[in-house]
């Protein structure tokens, strides 16, 4: 037996004081309560009389001083959290490692959720090994606590972490560990080391999951922008869900469908209805042991309606262009009546104002020389060199773009994404934490921009790249890299993620499923979370090898022994205080 | 406490209480006395002696016989009753105190109205003042305000009590002893001594649930009410019941001990309507009539 909260000779230390204080109490001389009688006679007579005592009144004494000095053993026993022995205690350093992966968010047949069985069980192991140090580390968050002797900071730390679901990176190591402790349901298949002992929180339940889900933006008037769906039932019986999807506010669908056991249902929904590019589906089921793997969320590129002002002194070849497309809320404007708004983005033709523009802008042919940079020797009838890739560039086929004539600009912070043979900058982006451009050096005047099948395409994509870029969907928590220029992140309950940079990079741990804002010069873009693991939803399989009848299976299953003791303790309690109050026990 | 309703008073007027032999009283009434008297119903004949109340001559003997007898009538007499009531601190229980002094109330009334002549004993471990209220319904208020005044306290002890009235020099009659009889000396000794004066002895037995029950269970401190003795007692379920077993010994003991002795026995328990115990119990024990 090992108990959660004290080492062992403590627990037993406490049970012996309880049982005696129990005793000792017991065996007090207790003032009896004052009963006036007519006469003693009667008594008198009564107890002179030699009246065998049966064997009940000769037992029944030291019968109620027994289970007076159990009950209090046992609720001791309960308070010191017992369970079996986890292997051979260790006086040096112990690493208790905790799965983070979100089916230990499932509910348990045994009660609670495995998670809730996994810090039980971690507990009883940094009891067993209070001798020593103890570390607390998960999956997801690596080392949260220690090496340590003290228990509490373990049972602080213990309260505190929560499956996250990602996998942090590197498996969580501590110096000199003599012991490393594993508690998982053995969802995720992992490669252990040797000497890694394996606790199993594993039971299997039914779940039905969603485990793909994606959508794509309309490609055309007659073909709406559609969801692809995969529902799946794990459970060893059919069951009836139902499925609900939703565009921004508006359900396009919501149907029940029948699951068999076992069974997949995959599913193209039409998202005719709604707008937005916020697409979300649900799944709800009678037997369904995990919650967080019932949603999903995807995001429509270029489905959001942008508001664009364009200042220009000859705006048509743009307004042409922007009259048919629904998603762009277009404003033109003249350079002289232009004042800086809270538009999406501005598109400045052949004018620069004076001022840098805070929100994110397309500059065509910025001309002179301005706060954007110098002006560059012009290049007559460049012609394209290979261009790198980047989200701007991104489905244009810069080859049908025949340009007279470019004047580059060339300033700190440009970057130059596509050049001329000769290396004139055509293209350039400015990328910064508060500013972020798309500089074009030649005018539509002075190409066929404007018949060119790149033009919608490449300024479709300067806008969405200034305005909302999309950073794709994450199959599984964890680390998120994200470009340096990143300023904020936002989670989907609309708490701020830490963000990090390094590496010319940005990082950010993103935990939660659901859709991100992501902050950078000035544009929103998003970032999604998606459980969507068929691995992690099948919750009635396991890699944990023999957890049905290993020690880890001694460790969870079945109800807590601190539960039993307290049964066992109000069981006594009952039977003696009804039988007290019948004066068969004293 | 003790007051009684106008039509419970008028039901006691028509009983009177039954001795089964005749005693020699004082005053003329109408209970049939032991001595050959003045009364009204005819008894016996005698021969005359000088000295004879000539009134009383059979002259219609006279004729016949040609001696002259004299007509002999019974005695018609008051019937001296004695109401022992136990004032000891066992009686304390009010619903046990106020049955004894109604009973004896009751039975006062039905002699007062009867012109029997009552006399009330107070006893406890002696015999108190005794109270002889008079002849005649009207002083049953009296008897009331006696009664009402009784305190219970101090021990119990018939035989000292009736020693103390064998003392006093009186007339035999009926004597009516109203006690719970948990005397720690034993009730035997003290009723064979007045059963030994010459009395009809009628005993009523007054008890109450608390005699008969112990009530609590478990480790108690009973309390004697009479000699404040204490006693640490772990009253069992088994116990409790060997408890009311020596109750229904001791109930039983004294109804055969009367018997015995050829004794009236009534048992009024303290929950019992009054007006059951004094119309149907005691009519029942023929005790009155």
């Amino acid at each position: 037996v090992s108990f959660a909260v004290l080492p062992v000779w403590a627990a037993l230390l406490l049970m012996a004081a309880a049982g005696a204080a129990a005793v000792v109490l017991f065996r007090l001389k207790v003032r009896p309560p004052r009963v006036a009688v007519p006469s003693l006679v009667l008594w008198r007579r009564v107890l002179d009389a030699t009246r065998e005592l049966t064997w009940w009144e000769r037992v029944r004494r030291a019968v109620s001083l027994v289970a007076t000095a159990a009950i209090a053993v046992a609720i001791a026993l309960a308070v010191a959290r017992p369970g079996p022995r986890l292997g051979a205690a260790s006086a040096g350093r112990t690493l208790i490692v905790l799965d983070s992966s979100w089916s230990m968010l499932a509910e348990s047949s045994l009660g609670g959720t495995r998670w809730d069985r996994a810090v039980a069980l971690a507990r009883r192991l940094a009891a067993a090994a209070a001798e020593g140090e103890v570390a607390v580390a998960t999956t997801a968050e690596g080392l949260v606590e220690g090496p340590t002797t003290d228990l509490a900071l373990v049972e602080t730390a213990l309260l505190q972490i929560e499956p996250t679901g990602g996998e942090g990176g590197a498996w969580p190591k501590v110096a000199g560990a003599d012991a490393v402790h594993f508690v998982t349901d053995g969802a995720l298949s992992r490669s252990l080391d040797p000497g890694v002992v394996v606790h199993s929180v594993f039971d299997a339940a039914d779940n039905v999951a969603i485990t793909a889900f994606g959508a794509g933006g309309a490609t055309t008037d007659r073909s709406p922008a559609e969801a692809y769906l995969e529902v799946a039932n794990y459970s060893a019986a059919s069951q009836r869900a139902r499925l609900v999807v939703s565009r921004g506010t508006t359900t396009v669908l919501d149907q029940p469908v029948d699951l068999a056991a076992g069974e997949a249902v995959r599913q193209v929904v039409p998202l005719a209805g709604g707008s937005g590019g916020r697409v979300m589906a649900r799944v709800t089921a009678p037997r369904n042991a995990l919650a967080i793997d019932d949603e999903a969320v995807a995001w429509i590129p270029g489905a959001e309606v942008l508001n664009v002002t364009v200042v220009s002194t000859d705006p048509s070849a743009l307004a042409l262009l922007f009259e048919r497309e629904a998603s762009v809320r277009a404003t033109f404007t003249s350079p002289a009546a232009y004042r800086a708004g809270r538009e999406d983005v501005v598109i400045f033709d052949r004018f620069l104002p004076a001022d840098a523009p805070r929100r994110p802008a397309l500059v065509i042919a910025p001309g002179a020389t301005s706060w954007i940079g110098e002006r560059g020797p012009e290049e007559t009838n460049p012609q394209w060199a290979p261009a790198s890739r980047h989200p701007v560039l991104d489905g244009v086929d810069l080859l049908t773009l025949d340009v007279k004539r470019a004047r580059p600009v060339t300033g700190p912070g440009l970057t130059p994404i596509a050049r001329s043979q000769k290396g004139t900058p055509l293209v350039q982006v400015v990328d910064d934490a508060d500013r972020r451009y798309v500089v074009v050096a030649f005018a539509v005047a002075d190409s066929n921009l404007p018949y060119a099948q790149a033009f919608p395409v490449l300024i479709a994509n300067a806008l969405e790249w200034l305005a909302r870029p999309h950073y794709g969907m994450l199959a599984r928590p964890g680390i998120a890299t994200l470009p340096a220029t990143v300023s904020r992140v936002t989670a989907p309950d609309g708490s701020a993620v830490a963000v990090s940079a390094a590496g010319g990079r940005t990082s950010a741990i993103v935990t939660r499923p659901g859709l991100y804002l992501v902050e950078a010069g000035g544009s929103r873009g998003v970032l999604g979370l998606n459980v969507s693991d068929p691995e992690m939803s099948n919750l009635a399989r396991t890699h944990v090898p023999g957890s049905g009848s290993s020690e880890g299976e001694d460790a969870g299953a079945g109800l807590p022994w601190w539960m039993l003791a307290v049964a066992l303790a109000f069981s006594l309690m009952a039977i003696e205080w009804l039988t007290w109050q019948r004066r068969i026990t004293v | 406490v003790l007051r009684f309703e106008d039509d419970f008073l008028k039901k006691l007027e028509y009983l009177h209480v039954v001795s089964k032999r005749a005693f020699a009283g004082q005053n003329r009434a109408d209970r049939l006395a032991r001595k050959r008297g003045r009364g009204m119903e005819f008894a016996d004949h005698r021969g005359y002696a000088p000295g004879d109340d000539f009134r009383h001559i059979d002259w219609k003997a006279y004729q016949r016989l040609n001696r002259l007898l004299l007509r002999l009538f019974d005695e018609e007499q008051d019937l001296p009753i004695y109401l022992f009531v136990d004032t000891s601190q066992s009686m304390r229980q009010p619903a046990k105190f106020d049955q004894a002094r109604r009973i004896a109330a009751a039975l006062c009334y039905i002699g007062l109205a009867h012109l029997d002549r009552v006399t009330i004993l107070p006893f406890g471990d002696d015999l108190g003042d005794e109270t002889a209220p008079g002849r005649g319904k009207g002083r049953i208020f009296r008897v009331f305000e006696l009664l009402e005044a009784m305190e219970a306290k101090g021990p119990t002890d018939l035989r000292e009590a009736f020693m103390a009235f064998a003392g006093r020099t009186r007339q035999t009659g009926l004597a009516v002893v109203i006690s719970d009889f948990l005397d720690p000396h034993g009730f035997e000794q003290g009723l064979k001594m007045l059963g030994s004066m010459g009395h009809e002895i009628f005993v009523v037995h007054v008890a109450s649930q608390a005699d008969r029950d112990p009530g609590a269970l478990g480790d108690v401190r009973f309390v004697d009410a009479e000699t404040g003795e204490l006693r640490d007692i772990d009253v069992t379920p088994g116990l409790a019941r060997a408890y009311q077993d020596a109750w229904e010994t001791h109930t039983s003991d004294l109804e055969r001990f009367c018997g015995r002795y050829n004794f009236g026995y009534v048992r009024a328990d303290a929950e019992q309507p009054f007006e059951q115990v004094i119309l149907k119990t005691f009519r029942q024990g023929r005790f009155i009539a």
